[in-house]
């Protein structure tokens, strides 16, 4: 049966998927500004060593490469959801407005409220993300009943401009707010108060566990309304499930590490050639992939404009769109199975 | 989508309504748009220093302040909704819009290199600033045929194209962004502008060129109505209706670059409106695809124009980019018809 042969095939990639994510965690140990030998990480890491060095490893490195993982899966696993339920590869976590949203609300917590702490930003942007999200449902439930998948991207895109235009009018009125608040509007895993992540990693491991067993009705759902209909789905319920998990998350990850672009468009597309079968491979896949993703990316920052950081969004595209093409163009060439 | 009689008498004198009104709120925007500003002119004196009768100091500011600036606007937006109306059809997917083929991050690149490589130390450009729509025009041919080629490669289909589309858009933009951080200051700050769109330097040779370029596609666009018609059915039965399904969308595809290439070399990326604009036209006029391209660029014209007014007069003297608002005008009333429609039609 080939159908067996492509669980394996999926299973095998999975694995793969795994093991690279690994190395390059580990390398984002090492690397950096200052390059540590993997003794000097061990014990920085294990066996709770002093010193300067263990000190930056664990207090700088460690804490960012955990966000980027978490932030990366929870996007790539946000941008799966929103393209499997619109059946629309342009779908990502932006479109349903979180980024504009949460970008809006900390630009006018810190140009009218003065409020600068990164941890009350964060709260913020969870706000200003929750409230586009319910901005956005709102006017798709408005439009009509059925839930719409079209009138959910219409009115996304179009609020998320709305709101990106009320930002961009506050950041030309107030260039000092732009200033300060353009580290965090770029998007980036360095340099995040850990606390935040410790907040959210519950809640994303939730949804996480929360769209697993949504899986076979999402394959149903990749069909059409009518055949999802007829193997018993709930369309509009699975739909608004899967569309709020992919809100919650795409918020989590917008206030743990401010607006990160393409990871979310990305990571699907590339999980989806890896030779996946179903949403029950392709979930955890694509999470692999855009935690890979984001590791490399921010791994890569460093050294782009070094001694500085480059923006994580920038160097994302640099790294999945080479990937992206290179499994569209191997595919093509027979190289794998469809 | 409609929910009139597509062929009723009735329906099409609604639609011929619609069209006349579309014109005429064109019509007064622009005497607004040359009328308002640092000084107010009056629609009377508007029309005076038009036809050379008015004031010397009316004139000038008329002629060669705010009349090019306008029709810049109006052009670029039926530019970019017709783009966005041949885009949307050809790919059938409702998010397509000009910036999702490459074009208009292609073209900020052209931009962003011509301003780092001909700018001396002084921040002073070394070559004329006319210079500028070239290196656009440049950027934006160089990465739509990589999406073109890419897509032809792969004989895909639509969804190819839309994904080819916005990978090499993501790696324009990532180039645009590291370019703008290795590159000078000062020149940042213009490529900034340049990217938010704006039709602020808005010069007379510009108006020309850009009319010249679109009346050039006048010919193709008066052909598509037909084909864009058969794009209506899925593939197979387009197909069978005769039509040359991967040539002629390859055809609209062509024509939509070209559109987007010609308005983002002058203007920059003003977004929004090409995704809008079609959008609008299809809910209050249909899918039939005569009235629906002529009302994308009505409709465009409309939202770009209207948004540099409202873009100099929000926070005067201080002056927006005008893509920056081009979301605050067409965004409340696409939710509106959106929600009004979809009630109705549910």
């Amino acid at each position: 049966m080939p159908g067996h042969d492509r669980d394996a095939h999926g299973a095998l990639a999975i694995a793969g998927l795994v093991i690279g994510l690994a190395l390059l965690v580990l390398a984002s140990l090492h690397l950096g500004l200052r390059h540590y030998a993997p003794w000097q990480v061990f014990d920085a890491v294990l066996r709770d060593g002093q010193g300067t060095d263990a000190l930056i490893i664990r207090t700088l490195r460690l804490p960012r490469t955990v966000n980027a993982l978490a932030v990366g899966a929870a996007l790539a696993v946000s941008g799966l959801l929103m393209q499997s339920v619109t059946r629309n590869p342009l779908a990502a976590p932006g479109v349903l407005g979180v980024n504009a949203g949460a970008a809006l609300a900390v630009v006018l917590g810190l140009s009218a409220f003065g409020i600068a702490s990164l941890s009350a930003l964060a709260g913020l942007a969870a706000l200003g993300a929750m409230a586009a999200t319910a901005l956005v449902f709102g006017i798709t439930l408005s439009a009509g009943a059925s839930f719409s998948p079209v009138h959910v991207l219409l009115a996304g895109v179009t609020v998320a401009a709305l709101l990106a235009s009320f930002t961009q009018i506050l950041l030309v009125t107030d260039e000092s707010t732009m200033e300060s608040l353009l580290f965090w509007l770029a998007g980036g895993f360095a340099d995040r108060p850990l606390i935040l992540l410790a907040i959210a990693a519950p809640f994303i491991a939730i949804a996480f566990l929360a769209v697993m067993p949504m899986t076979r009705a999402l394959d149903a759902l990749m069909t059409d309304d009518a055949s999802a209909q007829a193997l018993g789905v709930p369309i509009v319920r699975i739909r608004l499930t899967a569309l709020g998990l992919a809100a919650i998350l795409a918020g989590l990850s917008v206030s743990v590490a401010g607006p990160v672009a393409f990871i979310g468009l990305i990571a699907p597309h590339i999980a989806r050639r890896l030779g996946v079968r179903g949403h029950a491979q392709f979930v955890p896949a694509a999470a692999l992939v855009g935690a890979m993703l984001a590791v490399a990316a921010d791994i890569l920052a460093r050294y782009v404009v070094s001694p500085g950081e480059a923006p994580v969004g920038a160097v994302l595209a640099l790294i999945g769109v080479p990937v992206l093409i290179a499994l569209l163009r191997s595919r093509r060439m027979g190289l794998q199975r469809r | 989508m409609n929910g009139a009689n597509p062929d009723s008498d009735g329906w099409w004198l609604v639609r011929s309504g619609f069209i006349a009104g579309l014109v005429v709120l064109l019509s007064l925007l622009l005497l607004l748009a040359v009328g308002v500003g640092s000084s107010w002119l009056s629609p009377e004196r508007v029309l005076h220093a038009l036809v050379g009768a008015g004031e010397r100091m009316d004139q000038v500011i008329v002629q060669t302040l705010r009349l090019p600036r306008a029709l810049l606007a109006a052009q670029a937006g039926i530019c970019l909704a017709l783009a966005g109306a041949l885009l949307q059809r050809a790919t059938r997917n409702p998010l397509a819009s000009p910036s999702v083929v490459g074009v208009v991050d292609g073209a900020a690149v052209g931009v962003v290199l011509f301003l780092w490589l001909f700018s001396n130390e002084a921040n002073a450009l070394t070559v004329s600033i006319h210079f500028q729509p070239l290196a656009a025009a440049a950027g934006a041919v160089v990465f739509a045929a990589i999406v073109g080629l890419l897509t032809w490669l792969d004989d895909g289909g639509p969804m190819r194209l839309i994904i080819y589309g916005v990978a090499i858009a993501a790696l324009a933009s990532a180039i645009v962004t590291l370019l703008i951080i290795l590159g000078p200051v000062f020149r940042a700050s213009q490529a900034l502008i340049w990217l938010a769109g704006s039709v602020h330097q808005a010069h007379w040779d510009d108006v020309v060129s850009l009319a010249i370029l679109l009346a050039m596609s006048l010919p193709f666009l008066a052909l598509v109505p037909r084909v864009m018609d058969q794009f209506l059915l899925d593939d197979d039965t387009a197909a069978a209706t005769g039509l040359a399904v991967g040539a002629m969308r390859a055809l609209l595809l062509l024509i939509a670059v070209y559109l987007t290439a010609s308005a983002v070399s002058f203007v920059g990326g003003i977004a929004f409106v090409g995704l809008i604009a079609p959008h609008v036209a299809r809910l209050i006029l249909g899918q039939n695809a005569g009235p629906y391209l002529i009302g994308s660029a009505l409709i465009g014209a409309i939202i770009v124009l209207a948004s540099d007014i409202v873009a100099r007069l929000i926070l005067a003297p201080l002056e927006l980019p005008t893509g920056a608002v081009t979301a605050l005008i067409g965004a409340p009333y696409f939710l509106f018809i959106l929600i009004r429609r979809g009630r109705s039609h549910a």
